[in-house]
């Protein structure tokens, strides 16, 4: 666990070029599910990693208050994804902006996405949202707030991949996966 | 030392005891001291709160994992730029809308989202991560795209639907209607797995008559992948079949019978079998299934436009290729449809490609003349007589014959040689050529086709069929396709109806109906298929008040049994033109039928 943990604090082996894709489904009847792909620059999965549903109380509703997406999403799930993930990727893209705080347990630089025309998330005080946003393809990519001056460091890394794929896409595939193992 | 009294004064409520010193008069006031009241004490009992412990997840959900590690296809050194392609004969794959007349709604409008094809695991598919393989790809034009394949054209949305269907899966049948390119499909899903290495050993095995279609469709779909056609005397035979360096190999289903032995010799196995026209083993007991089925192989796959010609049987037939055991002939036409659902993809092209240009049919009831009535009623009268006369000892050879006389009256009187239909036709043969078109015509005798050349040399009419050499064959459909003096090329429905492209002809005449009028399709799809420029005129000739119209009605009962089995409805009471059918014709019983009754 202990070297899967500095592999997810950006120590991970070195590999193949790759990118990771974060997201996380929500069952009424299970729970959360959460899904981690990683691609290479012609959007082929490498790895793909997913948890068993987390289901919140409504207890931890309660005592979690506002935070309880961010720590859910950010540490037991982000957290968890990532350190199962044997390649460090270039960059972990994710579309749900709670999964930002995945940030407080890695090194490697986090975004959020969102497609073109959604327009990017605002910046507001508080939020893992960082400013630097940029457009790629159909995608807008906000980095997370550590990340924000790295702004055209994200943009040459995913330069690669915004060639092949729409980054918006894996997403989908990750959603099509999870939806997959819930109906075996 | 004298106390200060003003200081004594201070003093309340020490005790005299404490202060009293020898020679000291200490003037102090002594409060009486209140004794603490006794505490009675009332044991409770009551238990310690319980304390509820809420997890705050504290234990991290399990994770499985999966590894991929075979592409689906070999990526290219780098992955190529968005950057827009020349034009050239040969154009990379981009995402382009289908070929077809680009209307004003669709050039103006630049926000719809291309089409996006995904390779769903099949039903057999059961360990998780294998379906995951599929799941987690990028969509199939991406693929394609990042693989830097090039394309002679961009396919159709089908026909990337087609590829995604065939990829994953180990035994299917691509059941698409004629013209809608199942080879097409096939070759570029072989491509794909040749350059993923899922595949390094492709058999091809297709009729004699298509092997150089065959190999003219794999040099333009698949340009960089070897071929060798198993072709000569059996010492390069020989030498073809071992050849280890080249992926794809192409053999006629002769040759594969021929060679049986020697590819068991060889020790030769397949990671994929293609059988184009797969209706050709629907027969299990017959040579060419025993032999097909003895190849070794880890994937099968069946093209045919007519996966039911007569009957259910024939789909199980060709499934004890690609899926034995799978359906059985006790199976309802219901129940084989369901089962066969996720092994056959179907498609027709009135749903698939609403831009194509239409068909047209026309049924051509032509009167006889009056000699060829008279030559027809003598001969049928006399046939029926010799028939009656032969009672239960009558067969169905009998009847064939009788049939197959009255048919070729029908074209030419055998006395006189007139031929109303060869009047029909040569009218509309000078309109035809006078425009510059194409026309094909079809008929079930080499004879017929070789009095129609004659009749219709000046409108330059060629000849293909079984008779001729495959390089005659060859020539005949190059000059029907470059020189414009040739308007007509009369085909035989045994070697003409299957596997060309000839879309650039307008008209196909049937001079005469052939059994199945799943055949009688096929050879009408040569001429309206993808690529046809213009809609495509069928023009059925029908002698009235003969044999051919009592054939086109049973003809008619026959042509939806194939839609039946496909869309899993219950099959109509007639299914094929069986024995008893044969003697209906001429209002006879079948010998068989008696037989039966008598033994009921």
């Amino acid at each position: 666990m202990e070297q899967k943990s500095a592999e997810a604090a950006g120590g991970a082996v070195a590999g193949p070029k790759a990118y990771g894709f974060l997201t996380a489904v929500e069952s009424g009847t299970h729970g959360v599910f959460g899904g981690y792909l990683l691609v290479d620059p012609w959007g082929r999965p490498l790895e793909f990693h997913c948890t068993a549903p987390v289901k919140v109380s409504r207890a931890q509703q309660i005592l979690f208050g506002s935070t309880l997406q961010s720590h859910l999403h950010g540490q037991q799930i982000g957290g968890t994804l990532l350190a199962e993930g044997s390649v460090a990727p270039e960059v972990v893209l994710t579309d749900l902006e709670p999964m930002l705080h995945v940030r407080s347990h890695t090194k490697l630089p986090v975004a959020l996405i969102r497609g073109a025309s959604s327009g990017s998330p605002a910046a507001t005080f508080g939020s893992a949202v960082g400013t630097g946003s940029f457009t790629i393809g159909n995608a807008n990519v906000s980095p997370h707030v550590t990340d924000a001056a790295r702004g055209d460091d994200l943009r040459e890394r995913l330069e690669e991949l915004a060639a092949a794929v729409d980054l918006c896409e894996p997403f989908e595939r990750i959603r099509a996966a999870i939806d997959e193992a819930q109906r075996r | 030392m004298t106390a200060d009294p003003a200081e004594s004064r201070l003093v309340h409520s020490w005790r005299a005891t404490e202060l009293a010193l020898p020679g000291v008069a200490v003037a102090a006031r002594v409060e009486p001291r209140i004794a603490r009241p006794a505490a009675l004490r009332f044991p409770i009992d009551a238990p310690r709160p319980v304390v509820t412990r809420v997890g705050l997840f504290d234990l991290r959900p399990a994770v499985q994992s999966f590894h991929f590690k075979s592409p689906v296809a070999q990526p290219p050194a780098a992955p190529r730029r968005m950057e827009p392609t020349g034009d050239s004969a040969a154009t990379s794959l981009r995402v382009l809308p289908p070929e077809g007349p680009e209307t004003e709604a669709d050039a103006g409008d630049s926000t719809s989202t291309p089409k996006r094809t995904r390779i769903a695991p099949p039903a057999d598919v059961v360990k998780l991560s294998e379906r995951f393989f599929y799941l987690l790809q990028p969509d199939l034009e991406t693929i394609l795209e990042t693989s830097s394949l090039e394309f002679p054209r961009q396919p159709f949305p089908f026909q990337f639907d087609g590829m995604a269907f065939l990829m994953p899966r180990h035994g299917a049948v691509l059941a698409d209607e004629m013209g809608l390119g199942k080879s097409m499909q096939a070759i570029s899903s072989i491509r794909l797995l040749v350059r993923s290495g899922q595949a390094r050993r492709v058999l091809v095995v297709c009729p004699k008559g298509l092997v150089s279609n065959w190999t003219r469709e794999l040099a333009d779909w698949a340009p960089e992948i070897l071929v060798a056609v198993i072709e000569g005397d059996q010492q390069r035979r020989r030498w073809q079949w071992s050849l280890a360096d080249v992926p794809v190999k192409v053999a006629n289903y002769e040759a594969l019978v021929r060679d049986r032995d020697l590819i068991a010799e060889l020790g030769l196995s397949f990671d994929l079998m293609v059988l184009d026209e797969a209706q050709r083993i629907k027969n299990r007991s017959s040579q060419t299934s025993e032999a097909v089925r003895s190849v070794p192989r880890r994937r099968s796959w069946a093209l045919t436009g007519t996966p039911v010609e007569n009957s259910s049987d024939d789909l199980v037939g060709v499934f004890e290729f690609i899926a034995p055991g799978h359906l059985h002939e006790r199976m309802s036409p219901k129940a084989m449809g369901a089962a066969a659902a996720d092994h056959v993809l179907r498609r027709t092209k009135d749903k698939v490609l609403k831009d194509m240009p239409p068909r047209l049919n026309r049924d051509e009831r032509i009167e006889l003349s009056p000699e060829q009535r008279e030559t027809y009623r003598r001969a049928e009268e006399e046939g029926v007589l010799r028939l009656s006369e032969l009672g239960q000892e009558a067969t169905i050879q009998n009847v064939f014959e009788l049939v197959l006389r009255l048919k070729q009256i029908c074209n030419f009187d055998t006395f006189t040689g007139e031929s109303t239909k060869l009047d029909c036709l040569e009218a509309d043969l000078e309109e035809i050529h006078a425009s510059g078109k194409k026309a094909l015509v079809f008929s079930q005798w080499v004879e017929t086709l070789g009095r129609l050349r004659s009749k219709l040399s000046r409108f330059g009419a060629l000849e293909y069929h079984g008779g001729m050499s495959t390089t005659a064959r060859d020539e005949a459909i190059r000059q029907f396709k470059q020189e414009k003096k040739h308007s007509v090329l009369l085909l035989s429905y045994g070697a003409g109806a299957v596997g060309l492209n000839l879309q650039f002809s307008q008209y196909v005449f049937l001079f005469d109906r052939w059994w199945n009028p799943a055949v009688e399709d096929q050879a009408i799809n040569r001429a309206h298929r993808i690529g046809a420029a213009g809609a495509v005129t069928v023009t059925r000739f029908l002698s009235a008040n003969t044999i051919e119209e009592r054939i086109d009605e049973v003809l008619r009962r026959k042509r939806d049994l194939s839609d039946t089995i496909l869309s899993q409805a219950e099959a109509p009471a007639a299914s094929g033109l069986t024995q008893d059918d044969l003697f209906a014709l001429f209002k006879l019983s079948s010998p068989r039928s008696s037989a039966n009754r008598d033994a009921a």
